[in-house]
């Protein structure tokens, strides 16, 4: 009894208080937040990603791509060769954002916005299980007047709309659906659509903190004419401090949004597929 | 005897005199050669017992807020995992506490205790100050990190951004509960 009343006594005093008072605060539950980095960059390879610009910060980004691989050493797989695209993105708040892009690819310019409307939550209590976010772009074609069918400003333009649906699923896996419309005011040819509907599908897996394998592909929703070849990229992430550095194998070339679901032209099979690469930076204001 | 037995184990727990906050202050200072970090949290929880001078800390590293957004993610995401590892603790007890007279005036404190963050715990000594101010106590510490200690990795190519001391500052002001 004696040994029983001590022993109680001494844990009671001695063992008990320290732990006791912190189970005092763990016993707070953490709120649900917002989860992070679903993607490290804006983009997933060619795709637009979740992921907004932060706020308050200028992002830069640089997509390069190569020449096709196929003509080997000749012109160094292709590195000879380069077609760009550049855009300046500003986060004007953790939910919204614009940007301004210029791509060689037909010299277009560019101008998007991305909206967060949905955001995935993570924690205790009661959470949201996939970020939505809009994604809508205006593309204005500034080839020389001869290079149109007629010269009608509306004729130089195309729109593109995106519903991106991403998930985190856990710390390594993230995978995205993209419901994409584009809509073209002049088409080449006469019976060709000017609203086109797709789908996109990307994902990446981490496989170190700070090197994740990236891929995308999108699948067309309705009737292609038979040359279409489905957009696709693979790649991976590199990041670095404030830089992230994407290397990736695509068989679309151009590097402007909508250019790489309607417009790729490789296919692996002829070994067409080309180089490049994506570089971001960020700037704080 | 029974009697004597349950009154005495009952003491500790009924006879406490918590002293709690949930919206204590804990920065931290980086200083580097290309850049200077400064993040802060106000949503660090701290109860003192006044009974026995044992008190504890619970600090979620998701609360760290950063000049810069980038940071702030890489923060959470590549160095304290915080997916993984939510919350900083600390649970210890201030030296000779029963021969503290705690008055208006800031007094030196020694404590000892277990700091855990990034889910590893060392035993560390440290000073700080401790006063009362008006019914409640307010208590300041400023204490050294090394991230290393913690097992938190932080890549050359970062080295002249992220200082290898980092300098934490605590400052809570405890209600009675």
């Amino acid at each position: 009894m004696i040994r029983l009343f001590l022993f109680l006594l001494f844990s009671a005093t001695n063992i008990f208080p320290q732990d006791e008072l912190l189970d005092l605060l763990v016993d707070e539950p953490i709120e649900p937040m917002p989860v992070q980095a679903t993607f490290k960059a804006t983009r997933i390879v060619n795709s637009q990603s979740v992921e907004l610009p932060r706020s308050k910060m200028l992002e830069f980004m640089v997509q390069h791509r190569f020449g096709t691989v196929e003509n080997g050493f000749y012109d160094l797989f292709g590195l000879d060769e380069a077609a760009v695209h550049y855009d300046l993105k500003y986060g004007l708040h953790e939910r919204l954002a614009f940007g301004l892009g210029r791509s060689s690819w037909q010299k277009t310019y560019d101008v998007m916005i991305k909206a967060k409307l949905i955001r995935q939550t993570e924690g205790q209590g009661k959470t949201f299980p996939i970020t939505v976010v809009i994604f809508s772009n205006m593309g204005i074609n500034a080839l020389r007047k001869d290079a149109i069918v007629k010269d009608n400003f509306a004729n130089r333009i195309r729109y593109l709309q995106q519903l991106i649906v991403g998930r985190k699923f856990n710390e390594s896996v993230s995978l995205q659906v993209v419901p994409t419309w584009i809509h073209k005011n002049l088409v080449p040819a006469h019976e060709d659509e000017h609203d086109l509907f797709s789908a996109g599908l990307g994902g990446r897996i981490m496989v170190t903190r700070r090197f994740s394998i990236n891929a995308d592909i999108s699948f067309p929703l309705g009737d292609r004419p038979d040359s279409f070849k489905n957009g696709w990229g693979l790649g991976c992430d590199i990041e670095t401090g404030g830089h992230v550095f994407q290397l990736l194998l695509t068989n679309a070339r151009g590097g402007y949004e909508g250019a790489y679901i309607e417009d790729a032209s490789g296919s692996m099979k002829g070994g067409d597929v080309f180089l490049g690469f994506n570089i971001t930076r960020v700037f704080s204001f | 005897m029974k009697k004597i037995f349950l009154f005495l184990c009952c003491v500790p727990l009924l006879a406490r005199d918590l002293y709690i906050t949930r919206s204590g202050a804990v920065s931290f200072y980086s200083h580097a050669p290309m850049e200077d970090i400064v993040a802060v949290n106000k949503q660090a929880s701290c109860v003192l017992d006044l009974e026995t001078g044992s008190f504890a800390f619970q600090v979620p590293i998701r609360g760290f807020v950063f000049p810069n957004a980038l940071m702030q993610e890489h923060f959470n995401e590549n160095y304290l995992e915080s997916h993984q590892f939510p919350k900083a603790t600390f649970k210890g007890n201030i030296d000779h506490w029963l021969e503290l007279d705690l008055g208006p005036d800031s007094q030196d404190v020694a404590v000892t205790g277990t700091l855990t963050i990034h889910g590893v715990s060392r035993e560390i000594s440290e000073s700080g100050t401790l006063a009362r101010a008006g019914d409640g106590i307010n208590g300041l510490a400023t204490f050294e990190v090394a991230p290393a200690d913690y097992d938190i990795r932080i890549p050359k190519i970062v080295r002249n951004n992220i200082a290898r001391i980092i300098q934490v500052t605590v400052n809570v002001k405890l209600q009675q509960k």
